[in-house]
């Protein structure tokens, strides 16, 4: 038998390397995965200055050469005048990436693959957001895969750590770009100057070889330094890390270890441990919930210790306490501004503290010490402590500098620690060390955690930027788009040359042999109409009615038709599905698209031509629908009308023409499917809407006032309801497993059993929740003839026991789950308004595929892809809802100002310390604690059965829930912290 | 852990997990005449698949199984049969000891076994210039020793090998390699960049395969052309373009390997003459 040897000339011998790793499966199992590594030279630079790797550049499949990244003449600093490319190492990444993020340094960056790697493995959102940096056009950052290149190649040696390997392969990196970089310029005769390559490293030990090798590298800190604005920009380096090594008294430990990974998988599998997402109370801020897959109702979370070292939204893993350990959850207000301020921020560095603050540890006690009552609010719940973080959730958190955290004033570069309070309540105060501390009183500052050592009692992290005084409307808007998350820059060129070249000139084809036309219907002689709040622009819908020589109706809701303009995948489509929706705030609009797509060519404005997506429907006189058709159209609207004007038209009995009967039998036949819908058990939940009213010029807010509502709002939502529905039909049946839908889940029993315990013991009425039927129904009966508003306060609060609707993709669920339990249908998806959400524009891709229209782009076959798509734009419209709220709730604050009211408002929640008033005419609600009733705080008693608080004392007042009081609302500036708050008083109990 | 394909989309270097580009086969080594008893012999690794092919015949019909015999008798054609069997130790987990013996796992797995037995079987019938041997068979037996995707194609090449060293004459090579696409990137707003990929490793997470064997006068006829998944059809063209290119570099590959033989052969009937 021949020998198998491999023979010696084989031409690949010296490029190919091999990869051994191990790798464990779910099951457990451990795999031994053998990976061969082909080392190339053709891997570019990416140096405008090198000729060399131009020459020899890849292509791919279609011939695209990628150009080059790295500036011909990159920036020089003092250190190196002749330009320099920064070659960061991993952790000069985790510490200092909002470093790179900055405009006014850090060009030309070389990411090296091994560094990229490590941070995925460390760190998914900073790694995210490098690769963020690498799509910026004017960034220049460039990923350099140096594992795949012959020269940068290093062999992990005998005995050698990974890390070290992979701080050595840096180092090779460094050196080979300085080489390569000469050697080329050489060869090219051309009279430029080589840059330096500088090696970025906290790491000393990488240091002090780098140097050795005679590499040019520095300590981000060393770097900065020789920047101008160095101060700001030193504030911005991981306060954690940075000091790695130079800390060696290590202080008290103040929270218990964390298990370790093996121990939390192995109690997780075996059902002793439980992970979940760590969620803190608006009320409490040491009340912590988790809601675990293997029980119905969320295990409870109290005390620092318990939480140990969690944040909000983190995902955590917990084990049960003892049941002599369960409590119940807390029935007190506890906000730790009034309970832990004048603390001082630099004292933490004596570690001598404890964990639970004198005046924390009297608020529990109080706790323990409350009667334990027969009904929910006073049981003891099952309660638990976290074991372990599996996932932090952390994000870039906006709030202000707690003037009273520090003392000595300083000047000069010497960091000082301060408190840092941030906006959302249920993130705990943040430690920052900063040398700039006096210029960021009196502002808005976006901070990072970096991370919450055993021995800190409060999170570690550093400054990023400062957004503007507290209070001016810049920076309040820009805090409140940044705390939800809301995409606001303005778009870029990629985006905006994915737009029509004839800009606002376009218009609809004359000719109807136009490609244009295609496929689309003429239905530019219909009597179509909008009818939008006043003052809309983006007119995402229009309606029109006909009658049929048969006595039956013709009836089309006309969508604007914006998948004609946003491609799949593009840029703009790309941004788009990011963005997930447009976010409206009290003075401004965050556009998913740009303004000349959502204002111009796509909105169905009046007068003109407009590309559009009809769905037709044949109605009965008594709204039944015997068929429905679905065309992509050209339309002309006779009229944009507002709901006031729309209702107007329709009342006024001398317009006898077409258009305004269209309209008439529209309301008509609108009323009949209202009236179907709640036979069907649809549901009619209330949220407290306001609208501010502003000045145009300045925007400043003049009045608040609560929405109303018209027939004609009515009129509209019911037909892109019926829309809604019958795309959603159309789509599950063309794309059983990939259609986008929306779905709503039926609130499980356990989220109404206090509302339905109030109702009961306050008012007597018995609230039925087995069906969203009899949730209606007994919704319908809690009426109080004295009072009109109880029955919308008991809505707002049924509202708020309900499960949010969430996008999804058909696949992932069986059909049973589709119902959407608040409109009572089957099945339901969002088509009407594509202007404003991606997931209109989705489903409108789909339906243009299901009428075979145009092909489905592959992306949307993709049960993966789409997942993905839901999951984004499930957050994007939360957060949006959310940031539109914080909007009005800002102006309705900025309307206040400086003015005294007193309003009639209703008590939703009664705690043992406190209790919370809602108020209609503003839609705000309020806290009033027992010690702003009187000074001192008076005596109570609180009866947690009969939802009642006696005070008695230097006051004497009952209050109970769901009572009529009238509040005094004024706003006060807090003095040690600058903010301004809406304050309420009982005036009238 | 390495970075995955969507990743590397970034950098438009499109380059795979394993440092190769779209368009580059694995290193590609063969041997010929490996195992001095048999008809004829091969080695082949393609990466880490790794295979081994024996030939026996052409020869009289075996007594197999049923009426195999007779049927052979009768016919005027030599018939090409294929064994396929995978060794325990071939992939990353062990396998398991399969009711069918000789290693196959599960029933998936003896499917699969099963499929490419009959490609191969219907490659080689239609290559091998079966006519000129009425009434005998050929049987190629396929050891994989080593698993790490294209086991089709490495057992196509090798039996070509093989075949040609047992001296079947034959209308030309029967070149295969594989062919596939890069997974639609998931995250969202990574583009719709999914490009074609030449010879698919196993285990590459999520890359569709396709499969491309290529043979026929001037490399340019298509054989044997098996789809492992749904591919759009407006795809496949771009998959089969670089999949007939990546049959070209293996012919040129192959082809080396057989000239290397010869000329070894010759010098070695050139001495044994001189002596
Ligand atoms: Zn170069």
């Amino acid at each position: 038998m021949t020998s198998l040897k491999r023979s010696t000339a084989d031409p690949y011998a010296t490029n190919i390397s091999s990869k051994v790793f191990v790798r464990s499966t779910k099951s457990g199992k451990v795999q031994k995965i053998v990976r061969e590594l082909y080392l190339r030279q053709d891997i570019p630079c990416s140096s405008r200055l090198c000729s060399i790797c131009l020459t020899n550049a890849p292509a791919d499949a279609n011939g695209f050469i990628a150009p080059f990244i790295l500036s011909e003449k990159p920036a020089g600093t003092g250190n190196f005048p002749t330009g320099h490319y920064l070659v960061p190492d991993t952790n000069a990444l985790l510490n200092g990436l909002d470093l790179f993020e900055q405009k006014t340094g850090f060009y030309d960056v070389i990411i090296l693959q091994t560094v990229l790697e490590e941070l995925r493995n460390r760190s998914l959102p900073l790694y995210n957001r490098v690769i963020g940096l690498t799509k910026s056009e004017d960034k220049h950052f460039y990923v350099f895969f140096n594992d795949f290149r012959l020269e940068t190649y290093v062999v992990r040696e005998h005995g050698e750590t990974i890390n070290d390997r992979n701080d050595r392969a840096v180092r090779r990196a460094v050196s080979w770009y300085g080489e390569h970089l000469q050697h080329s310029l050489k060869t090219s005769n051309k009279a430029k100057q080589c840059p330096a390559i500088v090696m970025l490293s906290d790491d000393k030990d990488n240091l002090r070889k780098a140097k050795a090798e005679k590499l040019s590298a520095c300590s981000l800190s060393e770097y900065v330094s020789g920047l101008e604005d160095a101060n700001r920009l030193l504030d911005m380096i991981n306060a954690s890390r940075q000091e790695q090594g130079s800390r060696t008294t290590i202080g008290q430990q103040l929270y218990p270890d964390y298990f370790s990974l093996s121990r939390m998988m192995t109690g997780i599998r075996a059902g002793t441990l439980h992970q979940g997402i760590f969620n803190v109370s608006p009320y409490n801020y040491l009340e912590g919930t988790v809601h675990v897959p293997a029980f119905d109702k969320s295990l409870l979370i109290l005390g620092r210790e318990n939480s140990n070292r969690a944040i909000s939204g983190d995902v955590v893993v917990v084990e049960v306490l003892p049941k002599a350990q369960w409590k119940a959850p807390s029935t007190k207000i506890i906000e730790e501004d009034t309970l832990n301020k004048n603390e001082n921020a630099e004292t933490e560095e004596g570690a001598t503290e404890a964990v639970v603050s004198e005046q924390e540890r009297r608020a529990l006690q109080e706790e323990v010490k409350k009667t334990h009552g027969n009904n929910i609010e006073g049981r003891p719940q099952p309660t638990a402590r976290v074991v372990g973080v599996t996932k932090r959730n952390w994000r870039q958190y906006v709030g202000h500098i707690d003037s009273s955290s520090t003392s000595v004033a300083t000047q000069g570069r010497r960091q000082q620690t301060v408190f840092l309070i941030p906006m959302d309540k249920r993130i705990p105060k943040i430690r920052l060390r900063t040398r700039q501390a006096e210029a960021l009183f009196g502002k808005r500052v976006l901070v990072t955690i970096d991370s919450w050592d055993q021995e800190s009692r409060y999170p570690i992290g550093h400054f990023v930027r400062s957004l503007g005084d507290l209070e001016t409307k810049g920076a309040e808007t820009e805090a409140l788009l940044l705390e939800h998350d809301v995409q606001y820059r303005p778009f870029p060129k990629g985006v905006l040359d994915c737009l029509p070249q004839e800009g606002h000139d376009w218009s609809v084809p004359a000719s109807l042999d136009d490609l244009g036309w295609k496929g689309r219907r003429d239905l530019r002689d219909l009597l179509v109409c909008s009818i939008d709040p006043v003052g809309c622009q983006d007119i995402d819908d229009a309606l029109h009615a006909r009658p049929l020589p048969n006595g039956n109706f013709e009836i089309g809701v006309h969508i604007a038709d914006v998948s004609h303009f946003v491609k799949p995948n593009n840029a703009m489509d790309a941004e788009a599905s990011i963005r997930g929706t447009t976010v409206y705030l009290v003075d401004k609009r965050i556009d998913m698209l740009p303004m000349l797509l959502g204002t111009d060519l796509c909105s169905l404005k009046p007068y003109v031509e407009r590309y559009a997506f009809s769905v037709l429907w044949e109605i009965s006189k008594d709204a039944e629908i015997i068929n429905s058709a679905f065309t992509k159209s050209v339309i002309r609207s006779r009229e944009a009308f507002s709901y006031e004007q729309a209702q107007l038209r329709i009342d006024d009995r001398a317009q006898k023409d077409d258009l305004t009967q269209g309209m008439r039998t529209l309301l008509m036949l609108s009323k009949k499917l209202k009236q179907k819908r709640m036979e069907a058990g649809a549901l009619n939940l209330a949220s407290p809407e306001v609208r501010v009213q502003t000045e145009s010029e300045t925007s400043d807010p003049v009045d608040v006032k609560t929405k109303e509502l018209l027939d004609t709002n009515s009129l509209v939502e019911e037909f892109m309801l019926l829309a809604n529905i019958s795309v959603a039909g159309k789509n599950y049946e063309a794309f059983p497993q990939t259609a986008l839908l929306r779905r709503h889940a039926a609130p499980p029993k356990s989220n109404f059993e206090e509302l339905a315990n109030q109702l009961k013991v306050k008012r007597g009425f018995s609230l039925r929740t087995e069906s969203s039927k009899a949730v209606a129904e007994s919704l319908d009966r809690c009426t109080d003839p004295k009072e009109p508003f109880f029955n919308t306060l008991v809505r707002i609060m049924a509202t708020r026991c309900m499960m949010s609707a969430e996008y999804f993709c058909s696949g992932t669920q069986s059909y049973p789950e589709f119902r959407h339990y608040g409109l009572a249908s089957e099945i339901y998806t969002h088509f009407t308004s594509p202007i404003r959400r991606y997931a209109d524009l989705v489903a409108h891709r789909q339906l243009a595929a299901a009428i075979e229209y145009e092909q489905l782009d592959i992306s949307l076959y993709s049960k993966a892809r789409l997942e993905e798509v839901c999951k984004n734009i499930n957050v994007r419209h939360r957060n949006a809802q959310m940031a539109g709220r914080a909007s009005i709730e800002y102006y309705v604050g900025q309307a206040l100002k400086g003015r005294v009211v007193d309003e009639e408002g209703f008590v939703m929640k009664v705690f043992s310390n406190g209790f919370v008033v809602f108020v209609p005419r503003f839609g705000i609600e309020g806290l009033i604690r027992l010690r702003d009733l009187a000074t001192p705080e008076p005596e109570s008693i609180f009866d947690a059965e009969e939802y009642v608080l006696r005070v008695s004392g230097s006051i004497k007042v009952k209050v109970e829930l769901f009572q009529k009081v009238v509040v005094r609302i004024s706003d006060v500036k807090e003095e040690f912290t600058g903010k301004r708050k809406i304050k309420l008083d009982l005036v009238k109990s | 852990m390495p970075l995955d394909t969507s990743t590397y989309h970034l950098s438009h270097a499109l380059l795979r997990l394993d440092g190769r580009r779209w368009n580059e086969l694995r290193r590609l080594h063969a041997q010929i005449s490996t195992q001095a008893s048999a008809d004829g012999s091969s080695y082949l690794e393609m990466g880490n698949t790794k295979v081994i092919c024996t030939v026996s015949g052409p020869g009289e019909v075996r007594g197999g199984g049923g009426g195999g015999r007779k049927e052979g008798l009768e016919r005027e054609n030599a018939i090409v049969n294929a064994e396929v069997s995978i060794a325990g130790f071939s992939g990353v987990e062990r396998r398991k000891k399969g009711i069918g013996g000789g290693g196959g796992g599960g029933k998936g797995d003896r499917r699969t076994m099963e499929k490419i037995q009959n490609v191969i079987a219907a490659a080689f019938t239609d290559i091998v210039f079966t006519h000129l041997y009425p009434h005998s068979t050929i049987v190629i037996t396929v050891h994989i020793l080593s698993s790490d995707g294209s086991i089709l194609a490495a057992s196509l090449n090798a039996a070509t090998l093989a075949l040609i060293d047992a001296g079947v004459p034959m209308k030309d090579y029967v070149v295969a390699c594989t062919s596939g696409l890069t997974p639609p990137a998931a995250d969202i707003g990574e583009g719709d960049a999914s490009d074609p990929l030449l010879d698919l490793r196993g285990g590459g997470g999520g890359e569709l395969r396709f499969w491309g064997g290529g043979g026929g006068g001037g490399g340019e006829r298509v054989c044997v052309c098996v789809m492992e998944s749904r591919v759009r059809v407006e795809r496949v063209e771009g998959m089969l373009a670089v999949g007939v290119d990546g049959c070209k570099q293996v012919r040129e590959i192959l082809d080396g390997v057989v000239r290397a033989q010869g000329r070894r052969v010759v010098g070695s009937v050139v001495r044994q003459g001189g002596r």
